[in-house]
């Protein structure tokens, strides 16, 4: 079973902040079951802010204190393989390349730990967002990363989401950079994004052609820790998902995945539309904003 | 370009040590003056403790800022740069292993003139601190001291 992360944590602290008290049945005519329940109510806040004060502490910690260590032994490592690999022999030079390279992972591990705890709690600040512009930059930053690939990404142009833009942006990152990584067999890399609408909500779809995964094993693909390939396949800390639908869920959002093996998948999210109702889908089909 | 020395505000020893090597490797000659705390800072930009025997307005080029310090913090230091006629232009580039957006703000707001997040790689750490040299010691035309 996966560890209770910081993930769970903050979904019920989000739970209890939105849908308290419990829907016990009241009775109307008496006001100590009122004093009592705004009691509850008054303790689950003040318990509330003590949980987000705490994970803020942790996550401080986290960010300055697990880094710097880190930095050491990955910048002397370096020093010592630049200044005396000529001295030394090839199991030596292995053994310091696989300090550095775990240096390196437990580096992105730690970031990917810090997005997840700041996907979750960071203040949300809803506007109306420009998709489609997201999608083409993350994109870009993608290539200039890995600029040896040949990529190729088709946005629809206009579409147009209510979210919070930092947050929808680092959410296009983990989709798009899961599309890069899954399709390092292929030749080229080939992603499209794409709008439309559904019930509502605007349903964005990241779809690629990589490796895909078999659907039966995907049912946990968005769980802490879950990696369905591994390191040699493109797989990477097994977090970037959960950012990702932690920031859905905070949207109000549901993500879901389609998935045939060795062609590929396909993420959608449904993001509600504004409720001044101006987030729309421009392409035609929908209601120009 | 300014040959003045830089003031290297960092508690953590490998980290200066790290500082030190990147700035020799990127070719930068000023003299790393080291404080390790953010009172000591203080005392040797005005000139006062152990540093009263310094030239007050024998400032250094640029000030490298850990956040995180023992005695007073990165964000005090700043903040009394800011707060001090003879310092307030004082170039002040804060450079921490936090990436939080609240440090971030938080420094702008005290008036840091740049933010770096210090890379666990050394190779791009080596290149933060080649393009702060060039930045702050060669490009930028700053003010000339009275």
């Amino acid at each position: 079973m996966p560890q209770p992360l910081p993930h769970d944590r903050s979904a019920r602290t989000d739970a209890v902040a939105g849908a308290m008290p419990a829907a016990e049945p009241r009775d109307l005519d008496a006001p100590a079951a009122d004093a009592d329940l705004a009691q509850q109510l008054a303790d689950c806040r003040a318990e509330l802010a003590a949980t987000q004060r705490d994970l803020e502490l942790l996550s401080h910690g986290v960010s300055h204190d697990l880094r710097a260590p880190l930095r050491a032994i990955e910048g002397f490592t370096a020093l010592l393989d630049q200044h005396a690999s000529p001295g030394l022999d090839a199991t030596a030079r292995d053994h310091l390349a696989r300090v550095r390279a775990a240096a390196a992972r437990m580096a992105a591990l730690i970031d990917g730990l810090l997005a997840l705890s700041r996907a979750a709690r960071s203040p949300l600040s809803m506007v109306d967002v420009d998709a489609s512009l997201l999608a083409d930059w993350t994109f870009a930053e993608l290539q200039d990363a890995d600029p040896t690939r040949t990529a190729e990404l088709h946005v629809q142009p206009g579409i147009v989401v209510r979210g919070d833009e930092r947050q929808l942006k680092l959410l296009l990152e983990q989709l798009l950079g899961n599309a890069w990584k899954f399709s390092r067999s292929r030749d080229r890399i080939r992603v499209s994004v794409t709008a439309a609408d559904v019930g509502g909500a605007v349903r964005i779809s990241v779809r690629d052609h990589g490796t895909g995964f078999d659907p039966a094993r995907g049912a946990r693909i968005f769980e802490p820790f879950q990696r369905l390939h591994g390191a040699d396949e493109g797989g990477g800390h097994g977090l970037g998902l959960a950012i990702a639908q932690r920031i859905a869920e905070r949207h109000g959002a549901t993500i879901s995945v389609d998935a045939v093996a060795g062609e590929g998948c396909t993420f959608h999210v449904d993001l509600p539309r504004g409720s001044t109702g101006i987030a729309t889908v421009a392409d035609g089909q929908g209601t120009a904003p | 370009m300014s040959t003045r020395p830089i003031l290297l505000v960092e508690d953590n020893p490998d980290d200066v040590e790290l500082t030190r090597i990147a700035f020799a490797e990127a070719n930068i000659a000023n003299a790393l003056t080291v404080v390790t705390d953010g009172a000591a800072a203080l005392d040797y930009l005005f000139a006062r403790g152990v540093h009263s025997d310094r030239d007050p307005d024998d400032l250094p080029s640029i000030v490298l800022l850990d956040l995180n310090l023992p005695k007073v913090d990165g964000r005090e230091v700043l903040q009394a740069i800011r707060s001090h006629e003879r310092t307030r232009s004082l170039p002040v580039v804060v450079m921490t292993t936090s990436a939080e957006p609240f440090d971030v703000e938080a420094s702008y707001a005290l008036g840091a003139n740049s933010y770096i997040r210090k890379p666990v790689d050394f190779g791009q750490f080596v290149w933060a601190v080649k393009q702060v040299g060039l930045y702050w010691l060669v490009l930028n035309h700053g003010r000339e001291p009275h």
